[in-house]
Formats: C-alpha cells, structure tokens, sequence
C-alpha cells in the first residue's frame, strides 16, 4: 500500500516535471524544434482521461454486472449464450473503428469516445459476473434457501459477497484496458493522455509521442497493481482468464 | 405437529414420492430412513416446501404448508444439511444469528440468542464466535448448523442426513449432543438417515421409505423385530439386526431386584446394547444398574430381549 502511494506521488511530480524539462526531451529528441508539450496543462489531461476512462467502465458495470446476475438466475439461464455472444461481439469491434462509425451521429468530443470505451470494458464485467456467481458454493445457497432468505436477500447476502473477489478482478481488467485504451478518444477530439500522441503523430514530434504514451502507460499499470491490491491476494493475477 | 397426506411428487417420469400419509406428533424425534433414491429427502424437503407436492399436501400444525409466504414458513423451521452449507464470509455468530437477523431481533436480543445456542450445541462462545468457517473441524461446523437452524426457536427442526459425513467419534458426539438438545427442547425433529444405527439410537419413531413409499412408520424396536419391513433386512447386516435392537431398549426394562458384586456399572439411560458390550468387556453376565433400590440386568434379559421375548 505504502509503494502504491509513493508511486502516485512519483507519477504526479513527474506530470509537473513533464512540461518544465525542456532540456531531458531536448536532450533526448535533438532533431525537433519543439519537444515539450505544453499545449494543455498534464493535470487536466489526466483529469479528464480519468474520467473519460472511469465514466466508461461505470456505465459498463452498470450493463454488464446486472446482465451477469440475469445469465444466473434460474429463468435467465439460457440468455446467457446470447448475452456473451452480444457482449463478445461488442468488444471486438476496434475501439478506433467505433468512434469513426459514432462520429456522423454523435459528433466530436468525449460521447464517442465512452461509448468506444463502454463497449470495450462491458465483457470482462459480465464474464467475471457470471464466473464469480456461478462459483458460489451451493450448500451455502442451499442453506440460505432453507433458512428463509428471499432470492434479493439471498443475492445481496450471500452471493454478491462471495462473488466479489471474482468480480473485482474484472473490474480491475476494465479499468486497466479503458484506462490504457481511452487514449485513442484524442482522434475524436476527446481531451486526454491521447491528446499530445495525436497531437504529435500529426505535426511528426515523436517527443509528444512519448510523453503521452509514457503517462497513459504508466497510469494504466498503476491502477492494475492499485486494483489488484483491493481484489486481495486470492485475486491477484485471475482477471486475466475472464478478460 | 407434522401431517403428510397423500403425498406424491413426480420429477418428469421419475415417481419420487408415492402417496405418503402419516403423522409427527410434537415433540417426536422421528427417522426417515431408506436407502439412496428411496425418496426420505424428498419428503423432509416438502416440509419447508423446498420442494411441492405434485399431489396430496403437508400440514404443520394444522395448516397447509403451501399456504401463505415460503420465507416466512422457512424461517419458522430449523433447517440442517450434510453439507452444512455455513455461509463462508461470515463469522460463526454472524452465520447463526442469520434467521434472527432476518426477523428483525433487536442486536442485544441476537447476540445473548447466539451464545446461549453456541453453549447448547457445545461450542465455547467466546473462542468460537468470531472465528470464520473455514477455521472449523467437520464436527465443530455441523454443530454451528445445528445452533444455527435453532436461532430464531423454530418449533420444528429438519435435519438431511447431517452426520453423515463425520468420522465415527465425531458422529457419535454430535448424536449425543442432539439427543440431549432433543429431551432439553421439546422441539419436533424430523431427521434422514440411511444408517440403520444412527435411527435405532437418535429415533423415538422411525418411518421406513422405500421406492417413493411409506413402507413401515413405527417404534425403533418394533421395526427391528420379526414383523419389520424387509427393506431393513437388506439395509443391515442380518446377524446384526438383533443387536441393532438393542440399542433401542432401556436396560433398565430387563431389571431385576438385588445387588451384585464384582459386576460392571450402568450409566444412567443405558441401553441393552451399551449393557452387552459393558458385560463383553467385563468378561461378566450381569451388570449393575445405577440408582437405589438396588437392581441389576442378567445376560439372560437381553437374550431374551434380543430375540423378541422381552419387554418392549
């Protein structure tokens, strides 16, 4: 937790630094005339980068986990195939190609960008919904059955609960593939991590390039660690098998 | 307290009850007993309507069980399975007081409720309490059930085979522990079984299942003697039946006046078995029996007693 919250610490100076060391990108991209960005402030692109990023994945629990919990229930059983196969298939259309289909409807900015995102980061959500649920020992629901509890009651007490290592290591592969992917909302005139790798692959500065690659990367792997971390050890490295 | 009639429940073409009638007074430890598939599950699980009768019904305490909220009649039963099926993210008070929470029990009244079912079932509250399923032996887990499907004071207990997957020595200690949760109660308890000897200990009555059907419901030691069913015959060993008898029979039955010397001692409440084996082990044909006057049990009472003779 400690090496969580200095590394946060680090990743902060580091976007302060960013537009005040001139000299490291001068150093390091001689060939360019202008090599630091300075375009927008970094606090802001990580700002809204976040919540371009988190807004995605909530709105992809909220579709994908209450659609992982109707795949379970008795009479939802047989929606499953054709939830996974509708939410498989949203994933894997490339986020890069929605936002250019979304673009004549929904016009520039951030909404074609989070539905890019929300289609993505949905999967993972309903695929650790469905495993984390289906792993509930069933003497324990038996038991809770028998005791009197109600189908809510049964789920918000005794499922959810043990499902919950399962389902957070989903979240955590969510935010880490919208947080790493969210960069190519900059195509779309999303303001963001993106925004100076676009900028710079347009006016062919690499040095742009690598510092919003270098932040948009680093975000990504922190908040994976920081997410593994809450899921508990049990967790750590499952998301993976249900991304 | 517990009436079955007409009970018959068919899954698709598979009859797993047939026409079930018969009664529970309160208060009765009855066995359902029967071989695997013989439909004794099925019957205890309509009594909380886990499962519906497809025809007849079952009445607890004069009304229709399929009557009325489902929760709400499960919370007025206690209910115990093999499995145990302890809620593993709960602590073993939280995990008994389940029921009593769901009824609305103020926390004071809960949390007097589960140290008192924690010393009933043999558990030390303060060591047992906090401590997480997973920490727990077989034996200490199904007597957190047990405490657990007694929280709220259900007048009825089901139990679905819950000793059946302990060791012996543990399944014998929890027997016990039941027996004497049974006579300190009063609850009616309604508890499956295929173990021939775990009925003829734990029953006041037994009901024999066999194939979805009500092949005998009488006293332990009626159903062991020559007019049983043959369906126990083929359950145990045959040269066993009598001495499975026995353990159905107060040794106190077969007493006669006077005392005896360098003759083993009797528990309180021993059976007849318990008394056979006492006099194996002694290497003696009597053995005394506790309490004034003095009395004691020959060989020849449980002989007699054994083979159908005796009191019963």
């Amino acid at each position: 937790m400690r090496r969580l919250g200095l590394e946060a610490l680090a990743f902060l100076a580091a976007l302060w630094a960013a537009p005040r060391a001139g000299a490291l990108w001068q150093a390091l991209f001689p060939e360019v005339s202008r090599p630091t960005y300075a375009q927008d402030s970094w606090f802001l692109l990580l700002g809204s980068h976040l919540a371009l990023s988190l807004g995605a994945v909530a709105a992809a629990a909220v579709l994908g986990i209450p659609a992982g919990i109707a795949a379970t229930r008795g009479g939802g059983r047989a929606l499953r195939p054709v939830l996974d196969a509708i939410f498989a298939l949203a994933q894997s259309i490339p986020p890069v190609a929605v936002i250019a289909l979304a673009l004549p409807l929904l016009g520039f900015g951030a909404a074609p960008t989070l539905l890019a995102l929300v289609l993505y980061a949905a999967l993972p959500l309903l695929r650790a919904t469905v495993a984390g649920l289906e792993a509930v020992p069933r003497d324990a629901l038996e038991a809770a059955r028998g005791l009197g509890l109600s189908p809510w009651q049964r789920l918000v007490q005794v499922e959810l609960p043990l499902a919950r290592p399962v389902m957070l290591s989903g979240l955590r592969v969510a935010v880490t593939l919208s947080v790493a992917t969210a960069a190519v909302g900059a195509v779309a005139g999303a303001r963001c991590l993106g925004t100076p790798i676009v900028t710079g692959l347009a006016n062919a500065n690499p040095a742009y390039v690598l510092q919003g690659a270098l932040f948009t990367a680093w975000l990504a792997l922190w908040l994976d660690r920081a997410l593994g971390r809450l899921a508990g050890p049990g967790a750590s490295r499952s998301g993976e098998a249900v991304g | 307290m517990i009436r079955f009639e007409g009970v018959s429940h068919r899954y698709g073409a598979v009859e797993a009850l047939r026409d079930v009638s018969f009664a529970v007074p309160a208060g009765t430890l009855l066995v359902l007993l029967g071989e695997s598939g013989s439909g004794k599950s099925t019957l205890l699980r309509t009594v909380n309507r886990l499962i519906a009768p497809t025809a007849g019904r079952v009445l607890l305490a004069g009304r229709d069980v399929a009557a009325g909220d489902p929760q709400a009649l499960r919370r007025g039963i206690g209910y115990v399975i093999q499995s145990v099926g302890l809620f593993p993210h709960r602590s073993v008070g939280a995990n008994v007081a389940t029921v009593p929470g769901l009824l609305g029990w103020e926390a004071g009244r809960i949390d007097r409720r589960v140290d008192a079912l924690l010393e009933l079932v043999g558990l030390d509250p303060a060591a047992y309490r906090d401590r997480l399923p997973a920490t727990l032996s077989g034996g200490q887990a199904q007597r957190v059930g047990l405490a657990r499907a007694l929280a709220a004071d259900p007048p009825v207990l089901l139990m679905d085979e819950p000793f059946s997957a302990l060791d012996p020595a543990t399944r014998r200690g929890l027997q016990s522990a039941l027996r004497r949760i049974h006579a300190e109660t009063g609850k009616t308890v309604l508890l499956v079984t295929h173990d021939v000897e775990e009925a003829m200990v734990l029953a006041d009555r037994i009901a024999v299942m066999e194939g979805g059907r009500l092949a005998a419901e009488g006293s332990p030691s009626a159903l062991l003697g020559a007019g049983g069913p043959d369906v126990l015959r083929r359950m145990i060993r045959p040269e066993l039946l009598a001495f499975h008898r026995l353990a159905a029979i107060p040794a106190g039955t077969g007493a006669v006046p006077g005392p005896v010397s360098g003759a083993p001692d009797l528990p309180e409440g021993a059976s007849m078995r318990e008394a056979l084996l006492l006099m194996l082990t002694a290497g003696a044909d009597r053995a005394a029996l506790p309490g004034e006057p003095p009395r004691h049990l020959p060989l020849a009472a449980i002989l007699a007693a054994a083979a159908g003779e005796g009191p019963v």
